[in-house]
């Protein structure tokens, strides 16, 4: 093990355009979208027959058949295949934690490169059966004789035969994550119009960063699509007003379809390597990852929100690197709702928020709202959730390198289960 | 539909006719009309017809292209397979051989060989144009071998070519000996001869093909000749049981393969044994990475299903 941690640089990305569920790529799987988003990758940066140190990534709705999703994309690639994979999972981080995964090998010198990320597909979700009929089929399964695998048939009954279909709802509270978010507007008390003027933004930060082919090296179109099926150029705060409330019933209900994200489909990669790696392949280093951390919060009992948990891992990871949020150029805050990024701004700000929570003496101060998410984010382009950690990070890493070295940016994601990742980038 | 003389198909010989189609062709009207006329036809005695059947403007279906996929085992990507533009033309091919001026009675002729190439990846956005031609009538040992011709274009460029060829059992034409075989075709029925040198040693994939996997294939392909769907349809033509259509074990070697394929590349397999569902069959091949000679057989390689011949077009 070498004494000092090497660099981590992130050399660029690739995705495809994220589609609605159901639309574009309705008939693409995970390991469709994601080879073609490898494949993607490797064209643009000549990679064809190379073995890489590894390739890290992950699918939040995963078929029980794609177990290996991530090596059997990578024996469907152009990548050689003694290229090593495997999958991750941290729910909507899942992305952003691939990229940590890959960016600690390569600082301590186990691998020389890697490529990381995720896909997700809603409209190809995995649909269970039910457990009477899952019981029954095990037990005919296991049965030696005729009769026998009759008799566990002969179990099943009409009622075992609907299906489970995949719930965007966390298992020990049964709500969904739209009404776990409500509550948590509620509290910080994060108006209607606050939500539809940052949804309106992202749609038109992304359609701007469309037509000046921000995403020209960044993206590759796929199955006919060539921009973000969702992206909406022409929508307005007036627009977004007149859309009912779908989560959080009753008066004062904030959030609609237009200030949350949709079910999306989508692949995103990011490409990492040393200074060496980068420099022995001609590819400029556009930053390097600084440092991550991811929290978690207890949303069961704990009373915090369960989309909260970026809100404790920032200051965690800003103290331990001796940082402010003065000190960053770019924030990229996933945009699960827009009452998320609107809550964690505001807990950022809450001395009592601060003080109790993060014992803090102070609050941890203001995110400048001109340097946030300035080329869209979810809201706008989708969120295929393990995809968007992808997205982020290769965005983030060419904003940084245009505005130039030592420029920082701060990517935050919240995830399912109460949890939290969170990262610094700089510019190269 | 209409026959003209001269319409807008470049690269087409002068003196050839053309019969430009507004719309793909219904398969089943094309069977049933193969079928109801199939007795009077004249045999090796007859003659090709001469013209060329072509559809413009054919925008390829995604969801039937995952569809495709999905039942020949292979992934969906932006570029597509060479069998699949064989599915394209096949409607085509099909109204070919059911017109009334083809010689040959359609559902006695038995697909021996296909011959493909792809001069440059066809991608699925792209808009294509179709033809479909009879050429090269020959005698065969064992009767008469026809070849159907299939190509798309992009624009002027023609980036696919397909040729299959059929045997029509038992029907010779005049004047030549039944012995002769057209050195020129792609070796039909070469796995006759089960164990030649088609059966390389390494074995590649394993494969359960289910009893419906005829049915499967014949809903996404179009190519539902009776005697792929089911034991019973099959027995009215002489088969124990359903087989295997041999352009599906075709897609499922090239998607198997999908990764050692050039970007240009020609294709040419032999139709031995049919594959009689259900069936496990092994995909044997040789092992280094890159084109090559390969082999579909039974478990034991003592027959042979298809043989395969993979080349570079550089």
């Amino acid at each position: 093990m070498p004494d000092q941690l090497t660099d981590a640089v992130i050399l660029g990305g690739n995705r495809i355009p994220f589609g609605k569920a159901g639309g574009a790529y309705a008939h693409a799987s995970n390991q469709a979208m994601l080879t073609a988003t490898l494949d993607g990758l490797v064209a643009r940066f000549g990679l064809a027959g190379e073995r890489v140190g590894e390739v890290a990534a992950g699918a939040v709705l995963k078929h029980a058949r794609d177990f290996n999703l991530t090596r059997e994309a990578v024996l469907g690639s152009a990548l050689s295949a003694s290229t090593p994979a495997y999958d991750l999972q941290q729910a909507c981080g899942t992305g952003l934690e691939t990229v940590i995964q890959v960016a600690n090998k390569i600082r301590l010198g186990q691998i020389d490169s890697g490529v990381a990320g995720g896909v997700d597909s809603a409209s190809d979700a995995p649909i269970a059966v039910g457990e009477g009929l899952r019981k029954a089929l095990l037990g005919a399964s296991r049965a030696r004789t005729p009769m026998a695998r009759a008799k566990a048939l002969a179990a099943i009954r009409p009622g075992d035969l609907a299906p489970e279909t995949p719930r965007n709802a966390e298992p020990r509270t049964g709500l969904s994550m739209g009404e776990h978010q409500a509550v948590t507007a509620r509290e910080w008390g994060i108006s209607r119009e606050a939500q539809d003027e940052l949804a309106a933004a992202s749609h038109h930060n992304l359609a701007r960063a469309w037509d000046e082919g921000f995403f020209d090296d960044l993206a590759t179109g796929f199955l006919r699509l060539s921009r973000d099926e969702g992206l909406r150029p022409d929508t307005s705060v007036e627009k977004l007003a007149s859309l009912s409330p779908v989560f959080g019933k009753g008066e004062g209900a904030t959030m609609t379809a237009g200030n949350s994200t949709p079910l999306s489909d989508g692949a995103a990669l990011v490409l990492l390597g040393t200074p060496e790696w980068a420099a022995e392949h001609r590819l400029p280093a556009l930053a390097r990852i600084v440092d991550a951390e991811v929290a978690a919060v207890d949303y069961v009992s704990g009373g915090e929100g369960l989309l909260m948990a970026p809100a404790y891992a920032v200051p965690r990871l800003l103290a331990r690197q001796g940082l402010t949020l003065a000190d960053f150029d770019r924030f990229e805050i996933h945009e699960a709702f827009a009452s998320t990024v609107l809550a964690t701004m505001a807990a950022w700000e809450s001395e009592e928020f601060c003080r109790d929570r993060l014992g803090l003496d102070a609050p941890l101060g203001s995110v400048d709202r001109s340097k946030l998410n300035v080329n869209g984010s979810s809201l706008a382009a989708g969120h295929p959730f393990a995809a968007t950690g992808g997205r982020i990070v290769a965005s983030l890493a060419k904003m940084l390198h245009e505005i130039g070295p030592g420029s920082r940016g701060l990517v935050s994601i919240c995830a399912a289960g109460g949890q939290g990742v969170v990262a610094v980038v700089e510019g190269c | 539909m209409s026959v003209s003389p001269r319409p807008d198909t470049p690269d087409v010989p002068s003196d050839v006719e053309v019969e430009l189609l507004t719309e793909a062709p219904s398969i089943a009207a094309a069977f049933a009309t193969g079928v109801a006329t199939g007795l009077r036809r004249p045999g090796a005695r007859g003659e090709l017809p001469g013209r060329r059947l072509v559809l413009t403007g054919v925008t390829q279906d995604v969801a039937r292209l995952a569809d495709f996929c999905r039942v020949t085992g292979g992934l969906i990507e932006d570029t597509v397979p060479a069998t699949w533009l064989h599915v394209l033309t096949f409607p085509l091919q099909v109204r070919l051989m059911a017109s009334r001026d083809f010689p040959f009675p359609m559902l006695g002729m038995v697909h021996v060989a296909n011959e493909m190439r792809v001069h440059r990846p066809v991608r699925v956005d792209e808009e294509l144009t179709l033809s479909s031609w009879a050429e090269n009538l020959a005698p065969h040992r064992r009767g008469s071998t026809v070849d159907v011709v299939g190509e798309a274009r992009v624009r002027d460029e023609v980036v696919w070519e397909g040729r299959s060829t059929y045997l029509v059992r038992g029907d010779t034409s005049p004047g030549t000996s039944a012995a002769t075989e057209d050195p020129g075709a792609a070796e039909p029925v070469a796995g006759d001869r089960a164990g030649d040198d088609a059966s390389p040693a390494r074995q590649i994939a394993l494969w359960r093909v289910p009893t419906d996997q005829g049915r499967a294939y014949a809903r996404v392909a179009g190519d539902a000749n009776p005697i792929h769907l089911s034991a019973l349809s099959a027995k009215a033509f002489g088969f124990p049981r359903a087989i295997a259509h041999g352009m599906w074990t075709h897609a499922k070697v090239l998607a198997a393969l999908q990764r050692r394929l050039p970007q240009r590349y020609e294709v040419t397999v032999a139709f031995a044994k049919p594959i009689l569902l259900p069936s496990v069959i092994v995909l044997r091949g040789t092992g280094a990475p890159g084109p090559g000679s390969f082999a579909v057989t039974n478990r034991d390689a003592s027959r042979v299903h298809l043989s395969m011949q993979v080349t570079d077009l550089g």
